[in-house]
């Protein structure tokens, strides 16, 4: 493990207090020592700014898909008191809610394994990749009503099922959207881009399940061996990009107006209470609202493909969860035995609310959350579910997928997206991309093993594993 | 001093480092960079447009120009290949050729989802300019 860090656990560390200056709280993140050999001091760095910021609660905190990003780290959560902190988009990241929902079907692997013509059909009707544009281009009145209730407008619109918004955090969208702090820029990148998966590391995937750990809440989260799923990795394209770079601008301001010392620009931030703490907060759920929105319609988009090719309804394809990577919410803890509003910041982290928790559906009431963890394209991805021992320890999160090891660059220059696609294909997992480069950026190589990650979360106990699922085929952005 | 830009590790983004005689061509280099990361190199010339930026600093001058060419870019649907650039203080005008995007010389890069202030400082040395920058993909 890095110098200067300490170890307090298995799979528990700390960053303690004077690592860097002005450190109000210490830093902690969740890594077994084999992961720990790939941690970069950059990640430990930006842990440890973070709990510079004023109002920061307990800990600043990461989960074990650390790795170096700008602002927090990637797998970063922090807490803020309502009165006396601060909000930041560096906490949140550019593509605001970028996060993941996985559908079940009632499909078996026979039924689709080998299916090219699915995999291309599927590339044919969700946009993908750099410059796509979607065929629904929603007008500015739309794009308001659209902005301030998400998944819900969506559903309304007929883009999915009444039921799929009791599956999704928030019931698909946050109160507090104020489309008014949204920019006319921000609104004209939205307007032609809903329904449409974006580049990086977005993509919609075939799974099927291969593995149950946990009968009993894969049962009632409705997940059966043998089953085939869809997996929607994306978030609020180019609208929410746009949000996040106006309000850094703004909030670069108020950082001086309130005197603020910050160790990096990128987290710039007010008091949740100011105005532009309060006006980033409207246009960020706006922003959210519209990621929750996007999934929809790729969901629907999905749906009917599905449905021609194999005559299934869209009702049997129930959501199973969506959850939101990154994202600033107005949540309750409990911290020293006092219940509290706090404002939770997840960059690249997971909320993992446990069993009793508000904003749960009734009938998983007794269970926690769902939390879906995406693999990379060659390897697993896991559901798991929320524990009351993450409502203490994390705010109620965990991770948000492997987290990557190798740079870009790296991965360039050492990988061929051909022989990538044909090693997948050995192995029966079909990917389709418009560029070869996408394929080598996200390569199965590039990422941490995904079981090591989830392993730990599931060991520290801040989730547990519920199923794994192996992918079979899918789209890249 | 060598102009040119060149891509150093970065795990989750993409980091480029940029070497420039003027602050000018610093500023038009880091914007080929950015149109190579999203497009690949194959970009051509014929559609001009013009970009005017005023900013608190050097720093935010570049990625308000950055972020006002993503932009321009999407909205657009344009790819550009240069950029002449005139600075006057604080104040940035840019004229910029370009062409309309095309999903098959176009799809090969990767897309640029902002501009990031983390570890964003211009150089000024002797017989330069140098920066790093963090574009998020």
């Amino acid at each position: 493990m890095l110098e200067g860090v300490n170890r307090i656990g298995v799979n528990e560390w700390e960053v303690p207090v004077g690592y860097v200056a002005g450190m109000r709280v210490p830093g902690r993140f969740f890594l077994s020592e084999s992961l720990g050999k790939t941690l970069e001091q950059g990640a430990v760095q930006q842990l440890a700014n973070v709990a510079t910021l004023p109002g920061i609660l307990k800990n600043s905190l990461a989960m074990p898909d650390i790795h170096w990003g700008y602002g927090f780290p990637i797998g970063g959560v922090a807490a803020f008191s309502v009165d006396e902190g601060i909000i930041s988009p560096g906490g949140v990241g550019f593509d605001i809610n970028c996060g993941v929902r996985l559908l079940a079907t009632p499909l078996l692997h026979k039924d689709v394994a080998g299916r090219r013509d699915l995999i291309d059909e599927l590339f044919r009707t969700v946009p993908t990749g750099v410059g796509a544009k979607s065929a629904q281009k929603v007008s500015p009145q739309v794009l308001d009503g659209l902005m301030v209730k998400g998944a819900q407008w969506a559903v309304k619109a007929g883009f999915g099922v009444e039921r799929d918004l009791i599956r999704c955090e928030e019931g698909g969208f946050m109160k507090a959207a104020d489309s008014h702090a949204v920019s006319v820029k921000a609104k004209q990148r939205g307007m032609p881009q809903g329904g449409t998966l974006g580049s990086g590391n977005h993509f919609l995937e075939i799974q099927v399940v291969c593995e149950i750990f946990d009968p009993g809440a894969a049962k009632a989260f409705g997940l059966a061996l043998g089953q085939v799923c869809c997996m929607i990795h994306c978030g609020s394209r180019g609208l929410g990009h746009q949000v996040c770079t106006d309000h850094l601008k703004i909030l670069e301001s108020a950082t001086k107006k309130y005197h603020i010392t910050i160790p990096d620009r990128q987290l710039a931030c007010a008091p949740i209470t100011s105005p532009e703490g309060r006006s980033y907060f409207g246009a960020m759920a706006a922003a959210a609202n519209y990621a929750w929105a996007n999934r929809q319609m790729i969901t629907h988009a999905t749906r009917q493909v599905l449905s021609k090719m194999f005559r299934i309804d869209h009702e049997e394809m129930p959501l199973i969860y969506d959850v939101a990577h990154n994202v600033a919410k107005m949540e309750e803890h409990v911290l020293d035995g006092k219940h509290m509003n706090v404002c939770v910041h997840r960059k690249g982290a997971t909320r993992a609310f446990g069993p009793g928790s508000r904003d749960l559906p009734s009938d998983l009431t007794s269970l926690g959350q769902p939390v879906i963890i995406p693999g990379s394209m060659g390897t697993s991805s896991f559901v798991l579910h929320g524990t009351q021992f993450a409502m203490e320890k994390t705010f109620g999160s965990t991770c948000h997928g492997a987290g990557r090891i190798m740079s870009r660059t790296q991965a360039k220059k050492n990988l061929n997206g051909r022989e990538i696609m044909a090693n997948l294909l050995k192995e029966g997992i079909i990917v389709r991309a418009h560029s070869e480069n996408a394929i080598a950026d996200e390569a199965p190589e590039v990422y941490k093993p995904s079981d090591e990650v989830v392993n730990v979360v599931h060991e520290v106990g801040i989730s547990r594993l519920v199923a794994r699922l192996l992918p079979l085929g899918g789209i890249k952005g | 001093m060598r102009m040119s830009f060149e891509e150093i590790s970065h795990t989750a983004d993409v980091k480029i480092r940029v070497y420039a005689p003027t602050l000018e061509t610093l500023f038009s280099e880091t914007f080929k960079a950015l149109m190579q990361v999203m497009y690949g190199p194959n970009r051509a010339c014929g559609i001009l447009r013009e970009i005017r930026i005023e900013s608190s600093d050097n720093e935010s001058l570049l990625a308000d120009f950055l972020s006002e060419v993503l932009f321009v870019s999407e909205v657009e649907s344009l790819v550009f290949s240069e950029a002449c650039i005139r600075i006057d203080g604080l104040c940035l005008t840019a004229e910029l050729t370009g062409e309309p995007f095309d999903p098959v010389s176009h799809s090969g890069g990767s897309e640029v989802k902002g501009i990031s202030y983390s570890g964003l400082a211009i150089i000024h040395e002797a017989n330069g300019y140098m920066l790093d920058i963090i574009f998020d993909v």
